[in-house]
């Protein structure tokens, strides 16, 4: 999700039509757009990442107006044919192979506008643009520069320029080191030994994509005329992005000129073509529409479309980045529809309902503990080496790990679950005494699948509180093997983490499944707990 | 005399041990309110004294907590300027807020052209983090309080001493009093947890439904988590920030997917077979081998649509699993590092888009919501996207209740092997849990707090027609 700010007023303005603010926050939803009131008339617009045509006040109106039918159909732009040209240099093939451009004049820009601009051209970097790595784009005021330019790839000394927010002249490699920008975003040139570049007939810089402008170029109110490259590593969106700014300047009175940019004149707004067919939207949608009517819905959110007799011939605007198979398309037809309008259908599938043993199983050690007293604990599957071993008084073990854990607490997935009881414990030392807790979850054990690790369904149960001991922990585990009628073998054993000649093993049919006993003083005290702690772990899957 | 028999066991336990506060009748399994009710009619008949005190009590706070365990930011500082790391804008890790600002005020630095300089005083108190030291021993100050690294809680301690007339008094010839309109002590009983009654509701309801339950690992490789559903490798979501990455097991041997993972790769690349043009990039088989927490339940969707074979099961058919996804983000009141997700998918030759909307508005309906809309939104391995709400009759507002969609082609062809329809979603119970509880905090679900554990109703919708 990406959100921008806009102002009400520039919005009705361009839409050609107030709407009331309620009604947008209402109704902006259904578009895919959500709108919320922030004061006076700045709106926060929230939207996807499928449409960032929609990253600017004036790619949102051109879409509302489709969208509550002020204008619909495809929206047409007229380039003027230009003399300006960018040479691309194979140098940069290596580097940040893709670059698109175009000149866009006679613009009144005010400091809002600009704003707007700037604003599109963040949000651009950081959602189609994957953070300036996959987009960057630079906006120059022309006049002070010479076509035509050159994008070429350069040493990080042989070149220096002031940069925007720095006084002073720098080379490529000092504006990594030094300058914010350039610290912020040196990772995507790592382990480059040439960096790109874009100069102008007289050899001044103009900008070090993806880093940082020129001073010289910077965009301010009295610019009129100007130049934008978008450069990176994946052609498709490089040109996108181009289209969904020009578009936008456009929108705003500009007039954009074409540039030929390595050979290719730019940019280019000729719509992709597509059909769709009426009867796979109809099997899709649900939706009886005919062609006229899916056409209508198509052209409300800005596409072209020509009704034949069974398909629509569909034009897709050139700033759209999202139509990738007919639904796509479909999916536009519907929101133009509205989803409100649609009538719930509940299709004949007749299948007979199932569920899982374990969950079954764990429903019955549900009714049976809690008979007993004890009350369900809903704990963390995540937690720490430290309260799986360290706190428990346990050797650790291979389990499985994360690689990139915000924090240590949450940075391993647990193997057993009476730590997690213990917190409980912990976490209620206030309230009285006796206590008694339970959870049948599932845990996380390394194996040699193809994964490496799988689940497991485990139960733990603790008991703590004055006087209690081993024995009260085996009269809950009697109770259970009682009421599942299964017989359990129960054989002194020794674990450091329980009292001596206090603990077993719990067998089922001479297999191992589990222990049980009286936690060590230890144990007990490094949970901060002051009542002796007693209770058993099994593996609820062996009890199936 | 006239006393309660709850009088009387007061008084009992103070004419052996003289006094006793509150809190120690609770050690011996009183309950607070019973105890404070006994005491005012004891003193009422002069028989006990009640006295009252005021006591403060510290306890660090989460801040408190990290300094404690860390030390202070502006320590931390100190140090990592003496090992030469002195640029504000590569100390970003620290709170570097507080850092700059506790520093200049003690005046252990300067800081000239975004550099922080020692100064004489910061190299003296380099030697040893007071601070973190103070916080170690317990010996809080003021100003931690202000500082928001220990809380102060201020207490009334209530303690009953017995008088010398309650002493002469034999319990044994005391009148009882009864009074049937008293409360009772609520006895402690076994219970189930509130959010898993919540859970366990939804579960009979999709079975209900007739859907048939699927079940899943959490550690899965990449390729089902993100690349069948059809989520570019360079995807927000697969940055650091969001998933948790494995390094135990850290890659997982695809060959069970055979040729599938050859048509997940073209279809990523140029859409194969599915009428798609593609994401256009070169996709790789080793990060769709990394394993990963699961960060959605529809990994375990995608699984079961690998696993369905045509010849065994008819469609159409439906599933659903109830289970814990993983995200890596900092825990606070709002946020956990996972979430329970309740996904459903129908798979069918001849479903469609209002079939969805049907499956969800039944069960909200089951789950007493009366109002209900879908409204557009975006997951790149569903098409119509769509967000789930219900109206809330309490707020007065719409409440995102989880995504749904039909599967793009580009999900439901490499893995099924060919075309279908599939609809399906991802909901959450979290916030019907939260208010069940009268919660304002997520971490509470996960807390276990006997006292909110013991009073939450049994949860039931609150709207229940024939549903």
């Amino acid at each position: 999700m990406a959100n921008i700010e806009i102002d009400k007023r520039e919005f009705d303005e361009l839409l050609g039509k107030s709407i009331d603010e309620e009604k947008m926050i209402e109704q902006g939803s259904m578009l895919g757009a959500h709108w919320h009131s922030i004061d006076g008339d700045v709106c926060e617009v929230e939207t996807y990442p499928n449409r960032p045509d929609l990253l600017s006040v004036e790619g949102l109106a051109r879409a509302y107006q489709g969208f509550f039918g002020i204008e619909t159909g495809k929206k047409e732009y007229e380039a003027d044919k230009g003399d300006e040209k960018v040479e691309v240099d194979d140098s940069v093939d290596e580097v940040r192979p893709h670059i698109a451009g175009a000149i866009v004049r006679d613009l009144e820009l005010s400091k809002k506008k600009i704003n707007g601009l700037i604003q599109l051209q963040e949000k651009l970097h950081e959602t189609m643009g994957r953070r300036r790595d996959k987009l960057a784009i630079g906006l120059h005021d022309l006049e002070e520069l010479e076509p035509p330019f050159t994008y070429r790839a350069v040493e990080p000394e042989a070149v220096s320029f002031k940069p925007l927010e720095y006084d002073k002249e720098m080379q490529l490699g000092e504006i990594l080191d030094e300058h914010e920008k350039g610290r912020k975003y040196s990772w995507i040139l790592e382990d480059e030994e040439r960096y790109p570049i874009i100069e102008d007939s007289e050899r001044k810089v103009l900008s070090f994509p993806p880093i940082i402008n020129n001073q010289l170029t910077e965009v301010h109110s009295g610019t009129s005329d100007i130049f934008i490259d978008v450069t990176g590593k994946h052609e498709e969106t490089v040109k996108k992005a181009l289209n969904i700014l020009v578009t936008a300047l456009a929108d705003r009175g500009g007039q954009i000129e074409s540039l030929e940019v390595g050979g290719e004149t730019m940019p280019d707004h000729s719509p992709e073509k597509e059909e769709l067919d009426v009867e796979y939207f109809r099997e899709v949608s649900g939706l009886d529409l005919s062609a006229k009517e899916v056409a209508e819905r198509l052209e409300k959110m800005r596409f072209g479309a020509d009704a034949k007799k069974r398909k629509v011939e569909v034009e897709v605007p050139a700033y759209r980045t999202d139509i990738m198979h007919d639904y796509d398309l479909i999916e536009d037809v519907v929101i133009a529809h509205r989803y409100d309008n649609i009538e719930p259908e509940m299709p004949k599938v007749d299948q007979l309902a199932s569920q899982k043993d374990i969950e079954d199983l764990a429903d019955r050690v549900r009714d049976i503990l809690t008979g007993k007293g004890a009350l369900e604990a809903n704990t963390y599957y995540l937690s720490s080496k430290e309260k799986l071993f360290e706190k428990m008084d346990r050797e650790p073990e291979e389990i499985a790990e994360m690689s990139n854990a915000l924090t240590e607490d949450y940075a391993v997935v647990r193997n057993w679950l009476s730590p997690s009881l213990f917190q409980a414990l912990h976490d209620n030392r206030h309230h009285s005494y006796p206590q008694e807790f339970f959870e049948a979850e599932d845990v996380v054990e390394l194996d040699d699948s193809a994964v490496g690790a799988s689940n497991r369904t485990k139960l733990a149960y603790l008991i703590s509180g004055t006087g209690i001991d081993y024995t009260d922990a085996r009269k809950a585990l009697q109770v259970l093997e009682r009421d599942l009628g299964v017989e359990l073998e129960v054989r002194e054993a020794e674990r450091d983490f329980m009292k001596d000649g206090r603990c077993a093993e719990i067998l089922l049919g001479g297999e191992k499944i589990g222990f049980i006993g009286q936690y060590s003083d230890k144990v007990v005290t490094n949970w901060d707990l002051d009542e002796p702690v007693a209770g058993f772990e099994v593996y609820l899957d062996e009890l199936e | 005399m006239k006393l309660s028999k709850q009088a009387i066991n007061v008084l009992e336990e103070l004419q052996d041990t003289e006094e006793l506060t509150i809190s120690q009748f609770e050690e011996r399994g009183y309950d607070q309110s019973m105890v404070n009710r006994a005491a005012l009619e004891l003193q009422e008949k002069g028989l006990i004294e009640i006295e009252e005190e005021e006591e403060e009590s510290y306890e660090l706070t989460e801040a408190g907590e990290e300094v404690r365990k860390e030390g202070s930011p502006e320590h931390r500082l100190l140090e990592r300027v003496e090992e030469g790391d002195n640029r504000i804008s590569d100390l970003q890790d620290l709170q570097i807020d507080v850092a700059l600002g506790k520093a200049r005020e003690h005046g252990w630095i300067q800081i000239r052209d975004g550099e922080v300089e020692l100064l004489d005083p910061g190299e003296e108190a380099l030697g040893e983090d007071v601070l973190k030291k103070r916080l170690g021993e317990s010996r809080f100050k003021e100003e931690d309080v202000k500082r928001g690294l220990v809380d102060e809680t201020t207490s009334t301690v209530r303690t009953l001493k017995i008088t010398d007339e309650g002493y002469e008094i034999d319990a044994g010839d005391v009148e009882l009093e009864f009074n049937v309109e008293a409360e009772a002590e609520t006895p402690r009983v076994g219970k189930t947890h509130f959010y898993k009654d919540i859970l366990g509701f939804a579960r009979e309801k999709f079975m209900e439904m007739g859907f048939q339950e699927m079940s899943g690992d959490f550690v899965v490789p990449g390729l089902l988590n993100f690349d069948a559903l059809y989520t570019p490798q360079d995807h927000p979501a697969r940055d650091l920030q969001d998933t948790f990455f494995m390094e135990k097991p850290e890659k997982s041997d695809l060959s069970e997917y055979g040729e599938k993972v050859q048509h997940i790769k073209e279809t990523h690349e140029d859409g194969w077979e599915t009428g798609s043009s593609g994401w256009g990039y070169d996709w790789s088989e080793e990060d769709a081998a990394q394993n990963v927490l699961r960060t959605h339940t529809t990994a375990v969707s995608a699984r079961r649509l690998h696993e369905i074979d045509v010849n065994e099961e008819e469609l159409p058919k439906k599933f659903f699993i109830i289970g814990r996804n993983f995200r890596n983000e900092t825990v606070d009141r709002t946020h956990l590092a996972g979430f329970i997700q309740l996904d459903g998918i129908v798979v069918g030759e001849d479903l469609n888009f209002k079939n969805l909307k049907a499956y969800l508005s039944e069960f909200f309906e089951k789950m007493g919501y009366s109002e209900f809309r879908l409204i557009p939104s975006y997951y790149p391995y569903t098409e119509m996207s769509v967000e789930v709400q219900v109206w809330d009759e309490e707020e007065e507002a719409w409440l995102g209740m989880g995504g749904a969609g039909l599967f793009r082609p580009e999900v439901v062809k490499p893995l099924l092997g060919y075309e279908a329809t599939v609809l399906a979603w991802g909901l959450g119970l979290g916030r019907v849990a939260m208010k069940a509880a009268g919660l304002e905090d997520l971490r509470e679900l996960y807390r276990n707090d006997i006292e909110i554990l013991e009073t939450t109703p049994k949860w039931r919708p609150k709207n229940r027609g024939e549903k």
